[in-house]
C-alpha cells in the first residue's frame, strides 16, 4: 500500500500554506482543513495515509487532544501525527492529558524528520 | 440523598466520638456517685428510679455505639446522620432532666451539666436549633419549678425535706441562676462557633483564590506558548520554502538575507522558550516533576545534535565523554534544559575552531557533568552575577545582541529542582567550565546530603 495522501488540520492559514508547499515539494498529495469538524468530515472520502493535526485551537481553551482521540475512535487505522507548539513535557502535565497519537511533532517542524516519518507510515 | 463531604464528615465523626465517650464517663460517674451517696450520706433519694435511669443511659450508649461501629465504614447521608444526632440529643436531654428531677431538681447542681450538652449540640446543629433547645429547656425547667411550687407534682428533696418553705424561697434564686447561665452560655458558645466558622470560610476562600491563580498562571503559560511559538513557526516555514527553492529561483543575495532572517527567527524561538521555561519554574515553585530513567549519554547526544549546525558554522567540534552505564532518575525536561542551555552557551561564547567538551562521571550517588569551552571566559568580578536573572556579561552582549539573560538562571533553577548543585570556573579570555552535580535519584539525596550541600553559596568562583 502506498497512500501519499495527507490531510493537514490546523487553524493557522500560514502554517497550512507552508506545510502544503513543503510537503507537496516532497511529492505528497495534500488536502487542508482549517478546523477539526471539516477535517474529520473529509477523512471518509479522502482516505488519507496520514493526518497531521494541530492541537490547541484557541477557541477551545484546552489543548484539544480530544480531536485526536475522536479521529482515532472513528478511523483507528489512519495514523495521526499531533503537531503542537508545545515543546515541553511539563506543559502537557499542566493539562494532565493522556494523548493517543501515533507521532508527536513540535512547531517549528523539523521537515526532514517529518518527511522521513511520513514515508515510514505510508509505505 | 446528598453525601457529606469528607472534611465535614471527619469532623462530624469526631463529635460523635466525643458524645459516645462523654456518655460512658457520665454513666460511670452517676453509677459510682449513686453508690457512694447511698452508703455514706444517707440521702433519701429514689435510688431505684435513678439506677433505672442510669441503666437506660447505659443501654442508650451501647445501642448508639453498636450502630455507629456498624455503619462507620459507610458514608452516611446527611439525613441519616441528622437523625442519629437528634435521637441522641433528645434522649440525653430527657434523661438528664429526669435525673435532676429525682435528685432534688433545683437543689442539685447537676442541672448545670446542661451547659456541656449545649456545647456539644452547638457543634452539630445550627444556632437556631441551639437557641430553640435552650428556650424549650428553660420553659420546661420553669414549668417543673412551678408545678413543684404549687404541689402539682412531687418534689424529691435533696436537703430541704423538712422545711418545704425554705426550698420554695430558694427556688426563685436557683432557677434564675440556672436559666441565666444557660442563656449566657448558649449565647457565648454560638458566638465563638460563628467566629470559628467565619475564619474557616475565609481560609477556604483564600485557598480557592490561590488555586485559581495557579490555574490562571498555567493556562497563561500554555496560551503564551501557543500564541508566540505558533507564528514564529510559520515564519520559519516561509523561510524554508524560499531556501528550498519551492518559490522559484532566488538570487544568492536574497538567499543570504533569508538565511539571516531564519537564524534570527530560530534565535527568537529559543529566547521565547527560555522565557516560558523561566515563567513556568517561577510559577510552579513546588511542582512535582515526573521522573524517568535517563541514559545520560543519550541525553547528551540528543542535545549535542540539536546544535550541530550551529557548531559547524563556527568550526567547533564536540568532544563528549560519558560512560553508557551512567543513568539517573530525573525529569527529562529539566535535564534537557540544563544540557541545551549550557551547550548553546558554550558554542556561542567559544572562539571558532575550538572544542566544546562534555564530560560526565559518576561519583558515588552523584553524577558530575562538566561542560567546558575555550573562548571569551568570564571576568572574576562577573562570575557572581551570571546566575542572576537578566544579567548578561559585557562580552556576551557584544557577541550576541538577542538574549534574555535567563539561560543560566533557568539552568540554576533546573539544577536546584533536581536537588543538585552547579559551580563555575573561568579564566577570562581563555576558558570556562560549568560543573553540575546531580543525585542519581532523589532518594539518594535525602538520606545522604550532596557533596558540598545545597545551601552553600552557589558560585565558587575560582581564578586559575
Amino acid at each position: 500500500m502506498n497512500n501519499s495522501r495527507i490531510l493537514i488540520i490546523d487553524d493557522d492559514q500560514d502554517i497550512l500554506e507552508t506545510m502544503e508547499a513543503l510537503l507537496e515539494f516532497e511529492g505528497f498529495t495534500i488536502r487542508l482543513a482549517d478546523n477539526v469538524e471539516d477535517g474529520i468530515e473529509m477523512i471518509g472520502e479522502y482516505n488519507p495515509g496520514v493526518i497531521l493535526l494541530d492541537v490547541m485551537f484557541p477557541e477551545k481553551k484546552t489543548l484539544g487532544f480530544e480531536a485526536a482521540e475522536e479521529i482515532k475512535k472513528t478511523y483507528p487505522h489512519v495514523p495521526v501525527f499531533v503537531i503542537t507548539a508545545i515543546n515541553r513535557e511539563y506543559a502537557f502535565d499542566l493539562e494532565k492529558k493522556d494523548v493517543k497519537a501515533d507521532e508527536f511533532f513540535n512547531k517549528p517542524i523539523d521537515y526532514d524528520r517529518l518527511v522521513k516519518t511520513i514515508k515510514q507510515y505510508v509505505s | 440523598m446528598a453525601k457529606i463531604e469528607s472534611s465535614e464528615y471527619s469532623s462530624l465523626n469526631k463529635v460523635i466520638g466525643w458524645f459516645l465517650t462523654l456518655r460512658w464517663i457520665a454513666c460511670g460517674g452517676v453509677f459510682f456517685s449513686l453508690i457512694i451517696i447511698d452508703f455514706s450520706f444517707h440521702f433519701r433519694l429514689p435510688y431505684r428510679i435513678l439506677f433505672v435511669l442510669n441503666g437506660i443511659l447505659f443501654l442508650e450508649n451501647v445501642l448508639l455505639t453498636m450502630y455507629y461501629t456498624l455503619v462507620k465504614g459507610k458514608n452516611l447521608s446527611r439525613k441519616e446522620l441528622r437523625w442519629y444526632f437528634n435521637i441522641q440529643v433528645c434522649l440525653d436531654y430527657v434523661l438528664l432532666l429526669m435525673m435532676g428531677y429525682f435528685t432534688g431538681f433545683l437543689e442539685n447542681p447537676i442541672l448545670y451539666y446542661f451547659v456541656f450538652h449545649i456545647m456539644l449540640t452547638a457543634f452539630i446543629f445550627s444556632n437556631r436549633v441551639v437557641f430553640l433547645y435552650v428556650g424549650s429547656l428553660i420553659v420546661v425547667l420553669i414549668s417543673v419549678m412551678l408545678a413543684e411550687y404549687y404541689g402539682i407534682i412531687n418534689h424529691y428533696p435533696l436537703f430541704y425535706s423538712e422545711g418545704r418553705q425554705s426550698y420554695n424561697d430558694l427556688m426563685l434564686i436557683r432557677g434564675t441562676g440556672l436559666c441565666t447561665t444557660l442563656i449566657i452560655s448558649s449565647y457565648l458558645i454560638t458566638g465563638i462557633k460563628n467566629r470559628i466558622e467565619e475564619r474557616g470560610k475565609r481560609v477556604e476562600v483564600e485557598l480557592n483564590r490561590y488555586k485559581s491563580l495557579d490555574t490562571i498562571k498555567s493556562n497563561f503559560i500554555l496560551q503564551v506558548i501557543h500564541e508566540i511559538r505558533g507564528p514564529l513557526a510559520a515564519l520559519k516555514g516561509f523561510h524554508e520554502m524560499i531556501l528550498k527553492g519551492i518559490t522559484g529561483e532566488t538570487g544568492s543575495k536574497t538567499i543570504e538575507v533569508i538565511q539571516k532572517a531564519n537564524r534570527r527567527t530560530e534565535n527568537l524561538i529559543m529566547m521565547v522558550d527560555e522565557m516560558i521555561d523561566y515563567a513556568y519554574m517561577r510559577a510552579k515553585e513546588d511542582v512535582q516533576y515526573t521522573k524517568t530513567d535517563i541514559a545520560l549519554w543519550y541525553a547528551i547526544d540528543t542535545n549535542l545534535s540539536m546544535f550541530s549546525t550551529m557548531a559547524m558554522q563556527k568550526g567547533i567540534r564536540f568532544s563528549s565523554n560519558c560512560s553508557r552505564e551512567i543513568s539517573l532518575v530525573a525529569n527529562q525536561d529539566l535535564i534537557n534544559i540544563i544540557l541545551s542551555n549550557l551547550i548553546s552557551n558554550a558554542i556561542k561564547y567559544s572562539s571558532s575552531k575550538t572544542v566544546v567538551n562534555i564530560n560526565a562521571e559518576r561519583e558515588q550517588n552523584v553524577v558530575h557533568i562538566i561542560v567546558s569551552n575555550e573562548g571569551i571566559g568570564i571576568k572574576p568580578e562577573e562570575l557572581d552575577d551570571i546566575f542572576e536573572e537578566f544579567y548578561r556579561t559585557r562580552k556576551a552582549r557584544e557577541i550576541e545582541r538577542d538574549g534574555t539573560g535567563l539561560g543560566l538562571p533557568i539552568v540554576h533553577k533546573a539544577v536546584e529542582s533536581l536537588n543538585g548543585k552547579i559551580t563555575v570556573y573561568s579564566e577570562e579570555g581563555e576558558r570556562t567550565a560549568f560543573h553540575i552535580y546531580i543525585p542519581v535519584s532523589s532518594e539518594a539525596n535525602t538520606d545522604k546530603p550532596l557533596v558540598g550541600g545545597n545551601n552553600e553559596q552557589l558560585t565558587d568562583s575560582h581564578h586559575r
